[in-house]
Parts: structure tokens; sequence; C-alpha cells
């Protein structure tokens, strides 16, 4: 299925969390310095419902989808007042992919863990909560993935803060 | 050879005891391995054939630093790493040198800016004898450091000065 039928199957079978989706646009010539928007289509879903839906993806027989390939999150801008949690979906009987977005806000980023679904978000949520500081309730395995364990802040969001040293070196 | 000369039957030689523990050990530094990233790839190339690091006596990589009187740090240092870094130098040793190779572990290379976790250079952790610099440097860079090492090496001295009179 390409996007429109996933996106539409979607809404037939009423996938638990989907609020919307998003395409990629040409720019418009009318429009002065209208970027467009590149990329891949996408569905945009709940936080707090996005294992569900992930649940819906995999059993249902015309979607499929039985490998979560990517879960990562994406601080857009200073200004913007949430992170993004985008994971994207692969379908090895159907040969079709899907991405999906969910948006939590910056100040309490709490979303359920989506490991009771797809085992592989164990590690992609342990870097999302340490990059990022997202917390994924009731994960398995809540520690950190690639940073010291003792390491303060959260290194990939804009607002992030240098620390002046670590153990003792000097990191400036 | 002056005075000395003909002094002693034949097959003696005089030199001095500096000259002669310093020829020893530069002669066959033991580098300790310690690839990090992509530099430990031109590492790897001195120390195969076309190379040859063994020509300067310095092949026997050693896996423990309880061998090594080398530590050729060959990538980024990450703030992970640099304690371990302080660790294996303090149980190398006596006389140990190190050598930064390429801009990375010479002063945090690319990552100098935004890299969160790289330490800006791995000065700030071990003492450094050589930089080598280079993203990554070639091999005959490598081999010129060690040569400045070996150079290095070649003015120190074990002989306690005699202490100077008034």
């Amino acid at each position: 299925m390409d996007f429109q039928g996933i996106h539409d199957h979607l809404r037939a079978i009423e996938a638990p969390g989907l609020t919307g989706f998003d395409e990629p646009r040409k720019p418009n010539p009318e429009v002065k310095k209208d970027p467009g928007r590149a990329g891949d289509p996408y569905v945009i879903v709940d936080a707090p419902l996005l294992p569900d839906f992930l649940m819906v993806c995999r059993e249902d027989p015309r979607l499929a989808f039985e490998i979560l390939v990517d879960l990562s999150a994406v601080d857009p801008s200073k200004d913007d007042e949430n992170l993004w949690v985008v994971c994207s979906l692969l379908s090895l009987t159907h040969k079709h992919r899907l991405a999906i977005k969910s948006f939590l806000p910056k100040e309490s980023p709490v979303m359920p863990t989506s490991t009771t679904v797809h085992r592989a978000a164990q590690w992609h949520e342990r870097e999302c909560a340490e990059m990022f500081g997202i917390t994924f309730e009731r994960h398995p395995d809540p520690r950190h993935m690639l940073l010291p364990d003792d390491w303060v802040g959260y290194p990939l969001r804009k607002d992030y803060e240098f620390p002046e040293e670590y153990h003792g070196i000097s990191c400036t | 050879m002056g005075l000395l000369e003909k002094q002693f039957e034949e097959n003696v030689l005089t030199t001095k005891v500096d000259w002669l523990l310093n020829w020893c050990r530069l002669s066959s530094i033991w580098p300790m391995t310690f690839g990090l990233a992509c530099c430990a790839i031109e590492m790897m190339a001195v120390g195969c054939a076309h190379h040859d690091i063994d020509r300067f006596g310095a092949g026997a990589f050693r896996a423990t630093p309880r061998q090594a009187d080398l530590m050729i740090v060959a990538g980024t240092v990450n703030f992970k790493m640099a304690e371990r870094i302080r660790r294996l130098y303090n149980q190398m040793p006596s006389p140990k040198y190190v050598i930064a190779m390429g801009a990375c572990a010479t002063g945090g290379g690319p990552y100098y800016k935004f890299g969160y976790t790289v330490v800006k250079g791995v000065d700030r952790v071990v003492p450094v004898d050589v930089y080598v610099a280079g993203c990554p440097p070639r091999p005959e860079a490598l081999l010129e450091g060690l040569m400045q090492l070996q150079r290095k090496m070649q003015a120190s001295s074990i002989v306690r000065k005699p202490a100077r009179t008034a």
C-alpha cells in the first residue's frame, strides 16, 4: 500500500491515537520564501496512545508492520514547546513503510514505553531518554545507553549547556 | 675517540652510559594497542608490511599497559574513555611516553565545538610527548612522530649530573 492507502485503512479501522497526517509539498511560487516540505509523509499520533497504535499496526493483517526500524526524538527549536518522537515502521509481508510522529511537551516529556509491542524499542528509548530527557514509563531497563551514568543534562536538547568539567577533566 | 683510542684490546667499544641506555630504549619502544577511532586504521597500516613500524623496533603492540612503553592515542577520546586512559597510563611502567595521534586526540578535532562528550585533547588527561597532526594522519606522519619521540628519548639522561660548585 502507498501512504494514502495506509492512512485510509488506519482511518477505517479507527486506529487508536491517530490525529492527522502531513505530506511533503512543493514550494508555492506565489508565496515569498516558501521552502515547501521535503521528506516522507507521516501520520501524527497521540503520544500516550503510541504503543496501542503500534500494536494495531502490527496485528492488522493488511498493515502487518512487524519491524520497528527506528525510534528517535527531535528537538526542533529553542522556541518550540514540543519535542518530537519519530518512529519508522516496516512491513516485510507487504513491503511498505510508515513514518509516525508524536509530540511531547518539553515541560513534562512523559510517554508510555513501546517495548511492550516492539522489544527493539528498548535501546532506542534508552537513547532518547538520556539525550532528550524523555521518560518512558514502565521501561524494563531505564539505564543510560551511551553517556556515563552520572552525566548531567540532556545533550541533544537545544537549550543544553556544556558542563564546566567532568570528573576533574576540563570540558572547555 | 681521542685519549681512549687504542687503550683497550680489539672488539671493545667505548660509549657513554646515557647514550647506550637511550639507544636500547628507543630501539625497542613497545606501543600499546590503543585504537579509538579511524586513526587506528592508519596505526594498523603503520604496523603492516608496507610502512612497517618494526623497522624502528616499535612493532610489538602489547595488549596490556604493563608491558608497554608508549601509548599511541589514536582516535577520539570521550569522557567515559578518558578515565580509562588515565588508569591505563598509571599502569604503564616508567619511562613511559604518549603520542597524541590525529586532530581528535590533539585538541578535540571536528568535535571541538559541539562534541558534548569529547575531551578537547588527551593532554587534559595524560602528559603528551608528541602530537601528530592530521585527520587522520598519513602513516608516514605517525612514523615521523615516532622518530621525533626517539630524538626526544635520545636527549634524556639517567645519570645524575654532578652538583655545581660555586
